[in-house]
């Protein structure tokens, strides 16, 4: 299917308009919802909070150490503060502080990492984090999101509010298309089937599903019925579901925007590897720091383009690799 | 300003004498930061029994003003007095040490009453600290923060961004006490990463400061009851203190912040401090 075709047709969105509704509406009903920014809220989805809830927007300047240090106080306070900054710097430059003042005593922090990805690539590596869900995924008490579509971001965020305890939100800029339908209803932990099959299992989450969806188009027009999961709640994983279908397709693919070390595919082989031990790919960067390039060829580069994709799930079910 | 009287001061040196051999007590299940406990007890000791607004039957009385201790290390000292004011029995001090403790090497939350805010890695409590005061302000309460920082902790970046934060915010329901006692785990603050001059530097950052003398109680009030020494800012003060002050073969050597001690020689300290404390009540008479 060539790119340009792709999008045609298909209701596209701004993750972070959908994030920045969802947050004005929480905020009106919620006064416990607190804005937190690291010179990060207008780029981001914070402006409009901005605007409607001054006195519960704090701005703390480009200092991720502290604004994470001041989330935990905040939330200690019984507020629910989402805080939002680049990747990098809101899971890296502060990561002890995530891990000892928000995970450790399980406070209600919402951490938005913006710009996931190769969101930014053309901005290099220091930008371009593919170890956010790496080293996230390794703190106890954390939940982690990772939506792909309009109404995913728009719901994730009121389940995060919801949610007692850390969670850990992945942004990304691209617009995306709608896969869900109006009825659809995000629950955290919970996977979903977004097209079902009988031959091999993909799992994927935020901008993969639509690539994945397009590639199982692909496969299928050469017979090969591919089942496409939604695994936007990396942590705690959906076991249920994966294993329900692995056990079902006996092969499963893993496809993430992010490095294949202890991102998403790492959390769906620690399940199988327990309980289901089937064949299983991954496909994501390997062990590297990202090169600099435009989104689409970022994905084509790494494997990771609807093309690309399909190919490699093709490849995997007819053993060629 | 109303001041302390002479009676009070008195009173004053003998819980803090009585935590001190408390501490030694503890450490009879073994080593300890004894160094920073010392240096940072009398600041506690005026800080709970004539400052604080507090109530040790409540630990989470909402209108409660908070104390932080950064430098979570130190927390010989805040068990010893949290014991003192009646927020745990004083039986629970001699589980120091020991497996799944509730009085472990650093401070835990959930571990004890009348700790706010886990610490025990530097440059964390700051930051908290500032959301704390601020969350009043959103509240619309009147409550305090009192912060314990250590000068070896002021090496910590994170300090720094929450201190420029915490102007910015003009939070001045905050006040931190730096326990300047020139040493940390390797020897002299100046040697090692010089923090000097503190008082310049926070008041540099926006906030409004005090240099004090850490072991002197009556100053230590006097200024404690002084904030916000100016309103729009928070509070510092530089309190100049001696490591492990009371026991006189501790006192201002580095290899007392984390003392490895044999368990004969506890009894002995115990009565150094008790020679100590009789030196102290002297000079503010009888």
């Amino acid at each position: 299917m060539p790119a340009s075709a792709e999008n045609q047709d298909r209701i596209m969105e701004d993750p972070r308009k959908m994030v920045s509704d969802a947050l004005v509406e929480l905020g009106a009903a919620n006064s416990r919802i607190l804005y937190i920014s690291s010179d990060s809220s207008q780029g981001a989805s914070g402006g409009e909070f901005n605007k409607r809830f001054p006195e519960r927007h704090f701005e703390f300047g480009i200092a991720e150490q502290n604004a994470m240090g001041e989330a935990a106080g905040f939330a200690l306070c019984g507020k629910i503060p989402f805080i939002s900054a680049y990747v990098p710097f809101i899971t890296m430059r502060c990561f002890e502080q995530v891990r000892d003042d928000v995970c450790k005593p399980k406070l209600n922090v919402k951490f938005m990492g913006n710009n996931c990805g190769f969101s930014v690539s053309s901005l290099g590596p220091t930008h371009t984090v593919l170890e956010d869900v790496s080293v996230i995924r390794s703190l106890p008490n954390i939940t982690i999101i990772s939506p792909c579509d309009g109404p995913e971001y728009f719901q994730a965020i009121f389940a995060a509010a919801q949610h007692e305890g850390p969670v850990y939100l992945r942004m990304h800029r691209m617009k995306t298309a709608r896969v869900h339908k109006d009825d659809f209803k995000f629950i955290i932990g919970k996977g979903e089937i977004m097209l079902e099959g009988s031959d091999v299992t993909i799992a994927a989450c935020s901008t993969m599903i639509q690539k994945t969806l397009d590639a199982a188009q692909i496969l299928a027009d050469k017979g090969i019925m591919a089942e496409v999961l939604n695994i936007s709640t990396i942590k705690p994983i959906d076991r249920e579901l994966i294993l329900k279908s692995s056990t079902k397709t006996k092969k499963v693919v893993s496809v993430e925007e992010h490095s294949v070390v202890n991102g998403l595919g790492s959390a769906i082989a620690d399940v199988l590897i327990r309980d289901n031990p089937v064949k299983m790919k991954m496909l994501g960067t390997e062990d590297v720091f990202a090169t600099v390039g435009g989104y689409s060829e970022m994905l084509d580069y790494y494997g990771l383009s609807t093309v690309k994709i399909a190919a490699s799930v093709e490849d995997f079910v007819l053993k060629r690799t | 300003m109303q001041k302390l009287k002479r009676e009070e001061i008195q009173t004053l040196i003998e819980k803090s004498y009585k935590c001190r051999k408390n501490i030694l007590k503890m450490m009879r299940n073994g080593e300890g930061h004894i160094g920073g406990a010392f240096s940072s007890l009398d600041i506690l000791t005026v800080l709970y029994n004539k400052i604080l607004r507090h109530n040790p039957d409540q630990p989470k009385w909402p209108d409660r003003d908070r104390f932080i201790l950064s430098a979570g290390h130190k927390c010989l000292a805040l068990y010893s007095v949290l014991a003192d004011q009646g927020y745990f029995a004083e039986e629970i001090l001699w589980k120091y040490n020991t497996f799944d403790t509730p009085v472990a090497m650093h401070p835990e939350e959930k571990r004890l009453p009348g700790i706010e805010f886990s610490t025990g890695s530097l440059g964390h409590g700051l930051p908290v600290a500032n959301a704390i005061a601020l969350s009043a302000r959103l509240d619309k309460k009147n409550y305090r923060v009192f912060v314990v920082l250590g000068d070896g902790e002021c090496a910590e970046g994170s300090v720094w961004e929450a201190a420029m934060a915490a102007a910015h915010h003009k939070t001045d329901n905050l006040v931190i006490i730096v326990d300047k006692n020139g040493l940390q785990v390797n020897g002299r603050t100046d040697d090692i990463m010089s923090s000097s001059p503190l008082d310049e530097k926070f008041k540099a950052f926006g906030w409004s400061t005090r240099t004090i003398n850490g072991h002197d109680f009556g100053q230590i009030f006097d200024t404690l009851s002084g904030v916000p020494f100016e309103k729009g800012k928070p509070s510092c003060i530089v309190a100049n203190t001696v490591k492990c002050k009371g026991l006189p073969y501790g006192e201002d050597k580095y290899q007392f912040h984390h003392w490895h001690c044999e368990l004969e020689e506890i009894d002995n300290a115990i009565n150094l401090i008790g020679v100590e404390m009789g030196k102290e009540l002297d000079k503010v008479g009888k």
